[in-house]
């Protein structure tokens, strides 16, 4: 937590913080059969969370289990797993505009049935690693979230060409269900709250989309400040909004995309807040350890002048060889050092 | 003359995304007696080439853009079709589908829209398809191509999506008749993927899917 801390005032901690996404990867940790298992269970994502980050040495740990698991508390019945990769949403719970009409945001949410796994795993890590190390949640924004309960293109189509009253309709809900999840979160000690929202990115949507329309709603889901919170586009690129969102909302950490310039991005933060440069860790399974090693140096290059920088990945994908998980996790230790 | 205004004023609307403007210049046009023929083969599809040539030239087109532009010259193309004096002939014919494990719909619905406007033959397989289905339907529909959209890189390296589409195709002595076309966004962030799941093709974007698609077709009936 220290060297987190000491990245938003700007300081000099050993290193810069090192944010490494494993999250599937703790079913092979634990050695289950399945990463249907490993889902079934808080105390497995516990434990598999805190073995990782005990093995490689980075500095969060993560209560999310996968995306899916905010469909499933608006009512998705189910969720198709895979061997070697984070599982889908299968069951879309909006089929037709009734169902947008008659769908429920739980006002409960910590005491939700489909939240008790979840509830656990984040009790265990508050008890094993609260204040020492960030525990990171993970929300989706409120316009973001009906591509998890309907599909993206029946999204997209309601919200360029569908009944605008339908549309605000959907909105303001999963707007309400963002705005409880992140107060449910809060409540429950998690420090770092990743807003997932990749309509706020330029390759999503115009810019004027996003600062006439995207960004009112975005107030609306972070209407409770933005204490904790990291704006993230899923990967997509968002440098040419973040004047207007910290202008506008005051969010003061960006977890940029791997395709943004790392130096341009915190050119345009300018101090105001942190930079997270991200690496494209698809890659990571193919790349040799010394590639590898070459991108993280030329990263750390760009983003730690300055301090307010720490390096992060997206979600990390099951194929990437360990050896390459500690490649990329040696390289940013060493170059990482102040 | 006409026509280069309609031209205008169409890609214009849909560079907008603003579909009910796009359907306003088409029905003007035929009210001034632009005939539906001429409106697929002259605007519609000058335009999504207009469009693929932009996005090919580094245009930084967003996928609400992508997304707007395929539809609206899927729906401008189908009101035509259905008014035209004889039926049109199509390019080729394409089978459509996310690959197995894959719930993502948006890329192959761009793709697709893109494609009839091109007067390519679509069809759709849905999300979480086998790679049995791809190659039994695109031998049964005599398709030329059979495109794989997949949003998650493991199920764009699957031993179950590509990798098997190209087996069945190799096993069964159909690689010199069908092509396989690949995308989404793993492939985007890694742009040698395309090889590694032994596709023949891969397109950046949805829009770009278009051209690669009917080039390859074009390529395959010389």
């Amino acid at each position: 937590m220290d060297r987190l801390v000491a990245a938003i005032k700007g300081e000099k901690a050993d290193r810069i913080p090192v944010f490494c996404n494993l999250l599937d990867q703790g079913a092979k940790e634990l050695g289950l059969a399945s990463l249907h298992d490993y889902y079934q269970s808080g105390e497995y994502v516990a434990e598999g969370q805190l073995k990782m980050r005990e093995k490689y040495g980075y500095d969060n740990v993560w209560s999310l289990f996968y995306v899916g698991k905010e469909a499933e508390l608006l009512g998705c019945q189910k969720i198709l797993f895979s061997p070697d990769g984070p599982p889908n949403v299968e069951h879309f719970v909006i089929q037709s505009y009734d169902d947008i009409h008659n769908l429920e945001i739980p006002d409960d949410i910590i005491h939700h049935p489909v939240f008790a796994e979840e509830l656990k795993c984040l009790q265990i890590l508050k008890r094993e690693v609260g204040g020492r190390y960030p525990i990171c949640g993970y929300v989706t924004a409120g316009m973001a979230l009906p591509a998890l309960l309907m599909g993206m293109d029946k999204w997209f189509e309601l919200l360029f060409m569908g009944p605008p009253e339908v549309r605000d309709e959907l909105l303001a809900k999963c707007s309400l269900f963002c705005q409880r999840h992140i107060a449910a979160l809060r409540e429950l000690g998690v420090d770092v709250i990743v807003y997932a929202n990749p309509f706020g990115s330029t390759d999503f949507m115009p810019l004027q989309y996003i600062i006439k329309t995207g960004i009112p709603w975005m107030k609306q889901d972070l209407s409770a400040g933005t204490q904790g919170i990291v704006y993230y586009c899923g990967g997509a690129r968002f440098n040419q909004v973040i004047e207007s969102i910290i202008s506008q909302i005051g969010i003061k950490t960006y977890y940029l995309s791997p395709l943004d310039d790392i130096a341009t991005g915190k050119q345009i933060i300018n101090g105001r807040g942190l930079t997270c440069g991200v690496i494209n860790d698809i890659k990571l399974i193919d790349w040799s350890e010394e590639e590898i090693r070459q991108e993280v140096k030329r990263m750390l290059a760009a983003g730690m002048a300055g301090n307010k920088f720490l390096f992060g990945t997206i979600l990390m994908p099951y194929k990437i060889p360990e050896r390459n998980i500690r490649a990329m996790l040696d390289a940013v230790y060493e170059f990482g050092q102040f | 003359m006409i026509l280069e205004k309609v031209i205008a004023a169409y890609s214009e609307a849909v560079f907008d995304t603003d579909r009910d403007k796009a359907f306003e210049v088409i029905h003007a046009a035929i009210a001034q007696g632009v005939t539906p023929e001429d409106i697929v083969f002259k605007v519609v599809i000058p335009s999504m080439e207009q469009m693929i040539k932009a996005i090919s030239e580094d245009f930084d087109a967003n996928l609400a853009q992508h997304f707007m532009a395929s539809q609206i010259a899927s729906q401008v193309t189908d009101e035509m079709v259905a008014q035209f004096q004889t039926s049109p002939e199509t390019i080729g014919r394409v089978v459509i589908g996310t690959s197995h494990g894959d719930m993502h719909t948006l890329g192959k619905r761009i793709v697709s829209g893109c494609l009839r406007s091109l007067m390519i033959d679509v069809i759709d397989l849905g999300v979480n398809v086998s790679a049995e289905r791809f190659v039994d339907t695109a031998l049964e529909h005599n398709a030329d191509i059979i495109a794989i959209s997949s949003m998650m890189v493991h199920t764009a390296r699957s031993e179950y999506g590509c990798l098997a589409v190209r087996q069945l195709l190799k096993e069964r002595q159909l690689e010199g008749r069908i092509k396989i076309i690949v995308g989404g966004a793993p492939y985007t962030w890694d742009t040698e993927l395309y090889n590694v799941v032994l596709a023949d093709a891969w397109a950046s974007d949805g829009i770009s899917a278009g051209k690669v698609i009917k080039d390859l077709i074009m390529g395959m009936h010389k």
